[in-house]
């Protein structure tokens, strides 16, 4: 019995390949310590800095909830009652003029204000790259772009731009079409779309081609051809990119209002920048919270569309 | 306004197609088909037998230029493809609009259904009308009255009426064939196309897809292909047995000229390594 193990044991086998795994992990290790050499990486100024960091979180704390929860913090106009303010409501031409002055210019800088205008930056921003990324993921997929010009021209200039960060197409806009929410939008729109196009055009080229050669051999036409055989099979991927987009442009929508394009990040940025710490962490908590719930609902969302 | 499609009855003595000298090579340099003469009569079922990689499923996708033919003619009479002057037409040099006249005329169904499984199986069957639909309309899934009509029409003669609002992925595969029959069949089609349409179902539905494709055939007046690998099948449904072996015919008849010798040509091989082919 142990003669038939031997004999299974004696099978040739494949070289390990020592000199090989040596040469990986001198090259490895060369990469790490140029890194953290080319970074001046040093502990001990980290921990040095901690006394700073403390001291710090003790001036934020306890957080500034006024800002969040008293009314006074929302400069309601003395002319109008807060209904007449905050709810539609028949007013005079004097009036009107005053409430719309306070929606567009005290509500974005209160913290429920921003926040609100963070989230609404990050649906309109990934709802126009939802409009445009779906015909052109079309255009950049192999087996539904018309033609293959067509096909590499598309995705080529997709890649190069989709090279771009987010906030180096903010700072561009900013200077273009100045600072405000709007800005950043359209910088979201602009980043998100050319990640979406190249997730959506890879879901496209891998779907099912058999359903595309059953409808094409009913002498159904191009367009058809994709409303049959081709959208049904990528739908719910779409709608799923496009949900995780928005939870990713959230925190997108935030970095760029650091950079002046509205929003909470704005809030926070004046706050940090004028020692208000006790007013920032009141920003900090409310991303927090903001972020985890639509983590939570992005999650519960994409598994109900698969 | 559309016009409902109406089925096409030829006379049985004309040829519905007359393929001759039909070629393929694939780009790799892979020659699949090597000079293929064959015609069609409305109304016959063929099937077609043959190894894997023996050209079968080729010839099948240049009748309806799912694959593009590389010399060769497919001719048609013009009244198929809807040409008011009926003059004869080559279906390899056909483009556009008239090769998807053509297809309209041609059903086809696959060894995996290959419904749009996501869709309901009402909207797959509707689908096969997408030749004859409003173009725009019919791209949001839009269609008349009549045509849902028909579509549900087509849905009650394959026997599924009751599960037209399911979704085409909770039906069986058996259940899934007959939905693409019935999508064929809203084709109003001169013919039919069987791709191995039984190979992925057990024996008892595939004979049970098999006649409702041979009645389809008898009622209809309906030239239905279909290419098989189990012999008995082929010797029990169709009226005409096309053998092919290394991209060329190596037999044409009935069933019942099927002898020993013509099987082993078909199959490259001796008759007693048949046996699992005909159980």
């Amino acid at each position: 019995m142990s003669g038939a193990t031997d004999q299974y044991l004696d099978l040739p086998r494949p070289p390990r390949a020592m000199g090989k795994r040596l040469a990986v992990g001198i090259a490895v290790l060369a990469v790490l310590s140029w890194a953290f050499l080319g970074t001046q990486f040093n502990p001990a100024e980290l921990i040095a800095g901690l006394p700073k960091m403390a001291d710090m979180a003790k001036q934020s704390w306890p957080p500034d909830w006024g800002r969040l929860f008293d009314p006074a913090d929302y400069h309601l106009p003395e002319e109008l009652t807060w209904q007449q303010t905050l709810l539609p409501s028949p007013l005079t031409e004097e009036q009107q003029e005053i409430r719309e002055a306070w929606w567009a210019n005290t509500w974005p800088q209160t913290i429920l204000g921003g926040t609100i205008q963070t989230i609404q930056m990050a649906i309109a921003g990934t709802a126009l790259a939802a409009l445009f990324s779906f015909p052109l993921g079309f255009l950049a997929a192999r087996n539904t772009s018309p033609h293959p010009s067509v096909y590499y021209s598309v995705k080529v200039v997709v890649n190069v731009l989709r090279s771009i960060p987010d906030f180096a197409v903010g700072l561009v806009l900013i200077s273009a079409i100045g600072l405000g929410p709007f800005t950043g939008v359209s910088a979201l729109a602009f980043a998100t779309t050319t990640v979406l196009v190249k997730l959506f055009s890879e879901a496209i080229e891998n779907i099912d081609q058999g359903v595309v050669e059953a409808i094409q051999a009913t002498g159904a036409n191009r367009f058809q051809v994709y409303s049959f055989a081709v959208v049904p099979q990528v739908m719910a991927d779409f709608i799923s990119f496009v949900i995780y987009r928005f939870e990713a442009n959230i925190r997108a929508a935030t970095v760029l209002g650091l950079i002046g394009a509205g929003g909470i990040g704005l809030l926070m940025n004046a706050d940090f920048r004028t020692f208000q710490y006790q007013q920032a962490a009141v920003s900090v908590l409310v991303l927090i919270v903001l972020v985890l719930i639509v983590d939570f609902a992005s999650a519960r969302l994409r598994r109900m569309v698969q | 306004m559309t016009r409902q499609p109406t089925s096409i009855l030829l006379p049985r003595d004309l040829d519905l197609v007359q393929v001759s000298g039909l070629h393929k090579t694939y780009p790799g340099g892979q020659e699949v088909l090597k000079g293929v003469d064959l015609s069609f009569r409305p109304g016959e079922f063929v099937a077609i037998l043959g190894l894997s990689g023996a050209g079968k499923s080729t010839f099948l996708r240049c009748l309806n230029r799912l694959v593009e033919p590389t010399s060769g003619r497919i001719l048609v009479p013009g009244m198929v493809v809807d040409r008011p002057d009926d003059a004869v037409v080559d279906i390899v040099r056909v483009k556009g609009q008239e090769l998807q006249r053509w297809r309209r005329r041609v059903g086809m169904v696959f060894q995996q259904f290959n419904l749009a499984k996501r869709l309901s199986v009402l909207d797959n069957v509707l689908s096969g009308s997408l030749g004859y639909a409003h173009p725009t309309m019919s791209s949001f899934r839009l269609f008349s009255e009549q045509e849902r009509a028909r579509a549900l029409r087509n849905l009650d003669r394959v026997g599924l009426l009751p599960l037209a609002y399911q979704r085409a992925d909770a039906i069986s595969g058996g259940q899934q064939q007959r939905v693409a029959i019935a999508r064929a069949l809203m084709q109003c089609p001169a013919m039919i196309l069987g791709d191995e349409p039984v190979a992925s179902l057990d024996p008892k539905l595939s004979l049970s897809i098999l006649e409702l494709m041979r009645n389809i055939c008898r009622e209809d007046g309906i030239t239905v292909l279909v290419c098989l690998h189990v012999l008995d099948l082929a010797k029990r449904y169709a009226d005409r047995v096309i053998g092919f072996a290394g991209g060329q015919v190596v037999f044409d008849g009935p069933p019942d000229k099927l002898d020993d010798i013509s099987i082993r040509r078909i199959y490259q091989a001796r008759t007693e390594e048949l046996k699992g082919f005909s159980a």
